[in-house]
């Protein structure tokens, strides 16, 4: 992208991008091919008038996989606002938020302190963060009336699971059972590598969220980070006949081709985008892969949105 | 001008790369408006035979030196190194070299390294070093191979102050000497950017107020990598426009004397 695409900010010097230079990518550019003539600017023109996609004539640009700074590091308040800061140069419009402990599993207390800041979060930066609620499930009763009150009476808009059980055992059931009653997605850590990963011994991958959405076809359910999660190429294949798992795009893996991959496995409408802190990685994957305008679209914020509007309550 | 120290063509063992042949990245680059592109063979890094991948490389790049800068993948502890050294320099004109010290399994420390190290730099060849190719967490069941620590780097750097290195796919950089103002060292390297995080933590921003901005270099690691996400870097970094076009092209032509 040429620096000219940028478009400063109200407040120099900082720099944003532009929806239009996010949305802007190789969408002429066929793989493998010899260069051909590119029209970024009429494509996506095109595309944002249009309302024949359903989507709204401009999608937010929803990061769906973020994180708030745990405040045992003295820094947390500075690292928030270098989020918002990030997102503000980068384009983004709302993040996505848990907040996790340091260390897990997580205790009751450490999961609740944890979302009672997401909480504060939000109320910091109104209309930018949005929460996850994050809980072991191994709490049982207290995991669930954790969600209960953090979605009904706080206002977060999923549930965060990380890897204290693998997203296959009994124990994560009812929390995947509140989930549906409500009407919120579960965004679930996951990796898939050829070894076994020694500190994190009950990790789940995309296999096995194709195995919790079977038994549980009415639930939503996030994989995260394929670009961060090991073999990105096996976790989309395992997940191609999973319509009720998106697939996020965060990580701080690069690797050319892998939203392509994802679109062609799962469909557009399966992915959806994040960062997980690796901000320009985020971006730059969206902006570089192979794709339409209204695909992008889709990607950066209409499937999020279409989910979100899925909750019950 | 957009030049990317940082690029590669051929096949790599463990994935399917695209825009790996010349007129592919062409098309890849011009849809970014990078003009030239410093590339070796990603063959020659599982290839036993490195020079192998360099002849394909040579093969590959003819007569696109306007925009393809040909590196060597050079394994100094295979037989014949020095010829094929020789040969790459000489007849198929590569600038620099590329080293894999741990896909390859010997120490930048070694003899037989100095040695290369030394014969390179007597040739004004420029010296870069992926400290990885790709994320661990999606190598194959076959192998496991190490990023190169950057204690080895120091080590490196320090041995040999007239030889000049390019360090490719790193990060951490502000965490060891390597990336501190007044470390001691020679500034007989650059840092390529692809990996640096250009918000939150800021490394690269970091690295351009401790090093300067001529010590830091555009890459993308295509086609492994989306070239964007660097791009992308280096339009939201609040330095100096004259400090843009340093990284952007401007260190990569003084060094590789473009």
């Amino acid at each position: 992208m040429a620096i000219s695409q940028i478009i400063s900010g109200p407040l120099a010097p900082q720099r944003r991008i532009s929806r239009r230079t996010l949305l802007k990518g190789s969408g002429a550019l066929a793989m493998g091919a010899v260069a051909l003539p590119l029209a970024h600017g009429t494509a996506v023109e095109q595309s944002e008038a249009s309302t024949s996609s359903g989507l709204p004539h401009k999608v937010k640009v929803i990061d769906c996989h973020a994180h708030l700074t745990h405040r045992s590091r003295t820094t947390w308040e500075a690292d928030d606002r270098k989020l918002i800061e990030a997102a503000d140069k980068l384009g983004i419009d709302q993040l996505c938020c848990s907040t996790l402990t340091p260390r897990r599993p997580a205790t009751a207390d450490g999961f609740r302190e944890c979302n009672q800041w997401t909480a504060e979060g939000m109320r910091r930066f109104p209309g930018r963060v949005l929460g996850y609620c994050y809980v072991n499930p191994g709490y049982g009763r207290e995991a669930l009336e954790e969600i209960r009150r953090c979605v009904g009476d706080r206002g977060f808009i999923g549930i965060k699971l990380y890897n204290e059980y693998t997203c296959t055992e009994p124990v994560v059931f009812p929390i995947v059972e509140l989930a549906i009653e409500l009407g919120v997605p579960i965004l679930q850590h996951a990796l898939h590598s050829h070894y076994f990963v020694e500190d994190q011994p009950r990790m789940s991958d995309s296999g096995h969220l194709a195995e919790l959405a079977r038994r549980y076809p009415e639930a939503m359910l996030i994989c995260a980070h394929i670009s961060g999660g090991g073999d990105w190429e096996w976790t989309i294949k395992a997940l191609r006949h999973s319509p009720n798992v998106l697939l996020d795009t965060s990580g701080s893996v690069t690797d050319e081709g892998t939203v392509e991959m994802a679109v062609e496995v799962v469909g557009t409408d399966r992915v959806v985008f994040g960062c997980d802190s690796s901000m320009t990685a985020g971006v730059g994957k969206i902006r570089g892969a192979n794709l339409s305008t209204q695909d992008k679209q889709k990607i950066l914020g209409g499937n999020i949105t279409r989910l979100l509007r899925r909750r019950k309550s | 001008m957009i030049v990317d120290v940082n690029a590669y063509l051929g096949h790599f063992a463990f994935r399917r790369l695209r825009y790996n042949t010349a007129a592919s990245l062409f098309a890849l680059m011009d849809s970014k408006k990078i003009d030239k592109a410093v590339v070796s063979s990603t063959s020659a890094i599982t290839y036993r035979n490195a020079q192998a991948g360099n002849e394909e490389l040579a093969q590959e790049v003819r007569g696109h030196s306007d925009r393809l800068i040909p590196f060597a993948v050079i394994n100094p502890f295979y037989a014949g190194w020095q010829d094929d050294l020789k040969i790459c320099h000489e007849e198929f004109g590569m600038a620099g070299l590329r080293l894999y010290p741990k896909w390859h399994n010997y120490q930048l420390s070694s003899l037989c390294c100095r040695e290369l190290v030394n014969a390179a730099t007597e040739r004004g060849m420029v010296i870069s070093i992926p400290i990885r190719v790709e994320d661990n967490r999606q190598r194959s069941w076959l192998l496991n191979v190490p990023d190169v620590p950057l204690e080895e780097i120091i080590e490196l750097v320090k041995a040999h102050p007239k030889a000049r290195f390019i360090l490719l796919n790193g990060i951490g950089y502000t965490r060891c000497p390597l990336g501190r103002k007044d470390n001691g060292l020679p500034s007989n390297y650059a840092l390529e950017l692809s990996r640096l995080s250009a918000v939150l933590a800021n490394e690269l921003g970091q690295l351009i107020t401790n090093l300067g901005a001529e010590r830091v270099m555009f890459g993308t690691g295509m086609p492994f990598n989306y070239p964007d996400p660097a791009l992308v870097k280096l339009e939201v970094l609040d330095i100096s426009e004259a400090d843009k076009e340093k990284i952007r092209s401007q260190n990569a032509i003084t060094w590789l004397r473009l």
